[in-house]
């Protein structure tokens, strides 16, 4: 059996590599996508901010926001903080692009917070800088976000005792700037916490979402041989039935892993990825595929022809790759989303990545690599029984 | 004893359903070394499910078939190493070469390296294909092709060769080339099986025939033994204006006429003396109300034959 899947493999293997499609899909395409990704969406680890911060305030709330976070983003080198005189000042250098952002925190802005009233803390963007603007807006609502549930808490402490502590009011800036979200906050928008970085993160998705249509060339190889008229001249041979299973669901299998390797080694070398220790990628990278040959031979195996397979299968490989997130990475507090990726083998390979990657830990990407081969099994044993049914003439 | 050992092909009682329909009816056969044996009989009529049991594709839901000594199933490796199989459909790689369509076959059939090369070489001269062997197959012509998918089914020197309808859909030069190589193979102690619905194939090549009908042989055996079932009889053709079928049932009241069947305008007649019962004949489809226009006298053939025993034509 081994020779005769060997033989069929080296023949698989000569027809797919003169067939354009598979280099297309294996490495074109991927590759592409994730150069011009990166293109789209600088990674916003190169990314530095020149910026003010005008405390008009200069309560406690207040405080907290320039004295806590902000020397936070400088510390993680996201901000250079510049000192302006006043409001004015920082505006006029806004407009004139000597300045990319600055925030204002209003007079009476930590009474306000306080009071549990609204407040603004303005945020000022200069013209043409649209990431930074979008950067300072996040870091302003996140902690706005905070202080807001923070205030709410002292208000309705004020309003059971009949006053409100002036010590909690003096604290809640501080305390506000302690939370774990703000303390993460400048990791999050520098990357320092999500080791994955933007490039690396899309050349994973791209590649995890791509060999899922790389394999398909292997496990819709009965139907194309079906298609051709050469499924009875194989069957007439003097092998097993199921080493032609064998030899296709192999070169299947080395395909996926090529194409992975290749990506991964020319978005390190072209794009300067980083997938995280080799050992750990190296299994993720197995298991991944093996996943693909189960799921898309479990969709094959529904189908009656090889154009209905690959129709079949394109849209199980889109679905699982949108709910996997290979195209965007998730933030951390994306709740359901987040939680969708549990169903996708492209979400636990992404998982894995970034797990290993975090703590330069390649046995952290175990746990995912098993959840992901089990993806594989559990979808490849119905398709092996199934595909045995039909394999006649 | 000696003449069992001598079969190459052996198949006894084969029966096939799928469903409701019975497409293989206790269909029994053997073929000797260099004997070519021809299965004949309209599309449908269970040619190919028969081969796909001899070949060991399909199972059969009864009998038992022995290929060089050896029970075909469709895992028994050492009987399917023995045959060689021409699909009806071109069973070749269109982006793979003619060479490497035969090569990838050869090894599939386990042939050593120095034996592939050897027979990769006689076998495209014999299929006429030396001078394009590197050209990828899905460049030919069809009658290249069907040449390549019979190059393939003979490359690993097989003891029993079946070829279904190899010819179907082939200009009538390549048509001729397929059919010398045929003849040649038979020569060289080939045994061949072979399925057509063409008459003028299965005359030329079979040493024996079986027509085959609705799943049964309903005879077989030498062109001559089979012509000799209708006996020593006279087929006339007669072209007529009007109705047909009333003139066939005319004439069959005859007493020379043994049959007399309408084919569109045509009414086909098996005849004791021609010469004789002529002018009665054509009194007779004149008196059913249609006119001739044309009168051929000649003797059987296997279409008559095959026409005498099913009361069908032999034709698509």
């Amino acid at each position: 059996m081994g020779s005769a899947a060997l033989t069929i493999l080296g023949k698989d293997l000569r027809l797919r590599l003169r067939d354009r499609s598979v280099w297309i899909f294996a490495l074109a395409v991927p590759l592409g996508l994730t150069v011009l990704f990166s293109l789209i969406f600088p990674d916003t680890e190169d990314l530095q901010i020149t910026g003010a911060v005008v405390d008009l305030d200069g309560g406690a709330v207040a405080a907290g926001f320039a004295d806590g976070v902000i020397p936070a983003l400088v510390d993680e080198g996201l901000l250079e903080r510049i000192v302006v005189a006043d409001a004015e000042a920082a505006r006029s250098q806004v407009t004139d692009g000597d300045l990319d952002v600055a925030w204002i925190l209003p007079v009476g802005f930590s009474d306000a917070i306080g009071a549990g009233e609204q407040v603004e803390l303005e945020v000022l963007v200069a013209a043409g800088r649209s990431l930074e603007g979008e950067v300072a807006r996040g870091i302003a609502e996140a902690y706005a976000a905070e202080v807001g549930r923070i205030g709410l808490a002292v208000t309705i402490e004020a309003a059971m005792t009949g006053g409100l502590d002036p010590g909690l009011i003096g604290g809640l800036g501080e305390l506000a700037a302690s939370q774990p979200r703000l303390a993460s906050l400048a990791d999050e928008v520098s990357d320092v916490g999500d080791p994955l970085d933007f490039t690396s993160y899309l050349a994973a998705g791209m590649a995890a979402f791509f060999v899922f249509f790389t394999v398909q060339f292997g496990v819709t190889g009965l139907l194309e041989e079906r298609k051709l008229g050469t499924m009875p001249r194989l069957l007439a041979a003097p092998i097993r039935p199921a080493a032609i299973q064998a030899g296709k669901l192999l070169g299947a299998l080395l395909l996926g892993l090529a194409s992975m390797v290749v990506l991964a080694v020319a978005s390190a070398v072209l794009l300067g990825a980083d997938w995280g220790p080799p050992l750990g990628t190296a299994i993720l990278i197995v298991a991944l595929v093996i996943a693909a040959l189960g799921v898309m031979a479990l969709v094959g195996s529904f189908a009656r022809t090889a154009e209905q397979a690959g129709n079949l299968q394109s849209i199980v490989a889109v679905v699982l790759g949108l709910v996997g997130g290979v195209f965007f990475p998730l933030p951390g507090d994306a709740g359901v989303l987040r939680i969708a990726t549990l169903i996708s083998p492209h979400g636990w390979f992404l998982r894995g990545l970034d797990a290993q990657a975090s703590a330069g830990d390649w046995t952290l990407a175990l746990g995912p690599a098993a959840a992901i081969v089990a993806f594989g099994i559990v979808t490849a044993i119905p398709a092996v029984v199934l595909q045995r049914r039909r394999q006649a003439w | 004893m000696g003449q069992v050992a001598q079969q190459v092909l052996r198949a006894t009682g084969l029966r096939k359903a799928f469903g409701a329909l019975q497409a293989v009816d206790e269909v029994s056969l053997t073929i000797a070394p260099g004997e070519t044996y021809g299965l004949l009989g309209p599309n449908g009529a269970g040619k190919t499910t028969s081969i796909s049991m001899i070949a060991g594709l399909l199972k059969p839901d009864a009998g038992t078939i022995e290929v060089d000594g050896r029970t075909m199933t469709p895992t028994a490796t050492a009987a399917k190493a023995a045959v060689g199989l021409v699909p009806q459909d071109l069973a070749i790689y269109p982006d793979l070469s003619a060479r490497e369509n035969l090569r990838f076959f050869g090894r599939l059939y386990g042939l050593p390296k120095a034996e592939l090369t050897r027979r990769l070489d006689e076998v495209l001269s014999v299929i006429g294909l030396t001078d394009r062997a590197d050209d990828r197959a899905g460049e030919f012509s069809g009658g290249m092709k069907r040449r390549l998918n019979i190059g393939v089914g003979m490359l690993h020197g097989p003891k029993l060769l079946i070829l279904d309808e190899p010819t179907v859909g082939v200009d009538p030069q390549s048509r001729n080339a397929i059919l010398d190589s045929v003849e040649e193979l038979a020569t060289e102690g080939l045994a061949v099986l072979y399925t057509t619905h063409y008459m003028e194939e299965a005359e030329r090549l079979c040493d024996r025939i079986a027509i085959v009908d609705q799943g049964r042989i309903v005879a077989e055996g030498t062109r001559r033994e089979l012509i000799a079932t209708i006996g020593e009889q006279d087929v006339v053709r007669l072209t007529v204006a009007g109705d047909a079928a009333a003139a066939a049932a005319a004439c069959e009241r005859l007493p020379a006429i043994s049959s007399a069947d309408a084919e569109d305008d045509v009414v086909v007649c098996l005849v004791d003396g021609a010469a004789a019962a002529l002018p009665q004949l054509l009194a007779e489809v004149a008196a059913s109300g249609a006119s001739v226009s044309g009168v051929e006298v000649r003797e059987p053939d296997l279409e008559d034959v095959f026409l005498h025993l099913t009361g069908k034509a032999l034709r698509d």
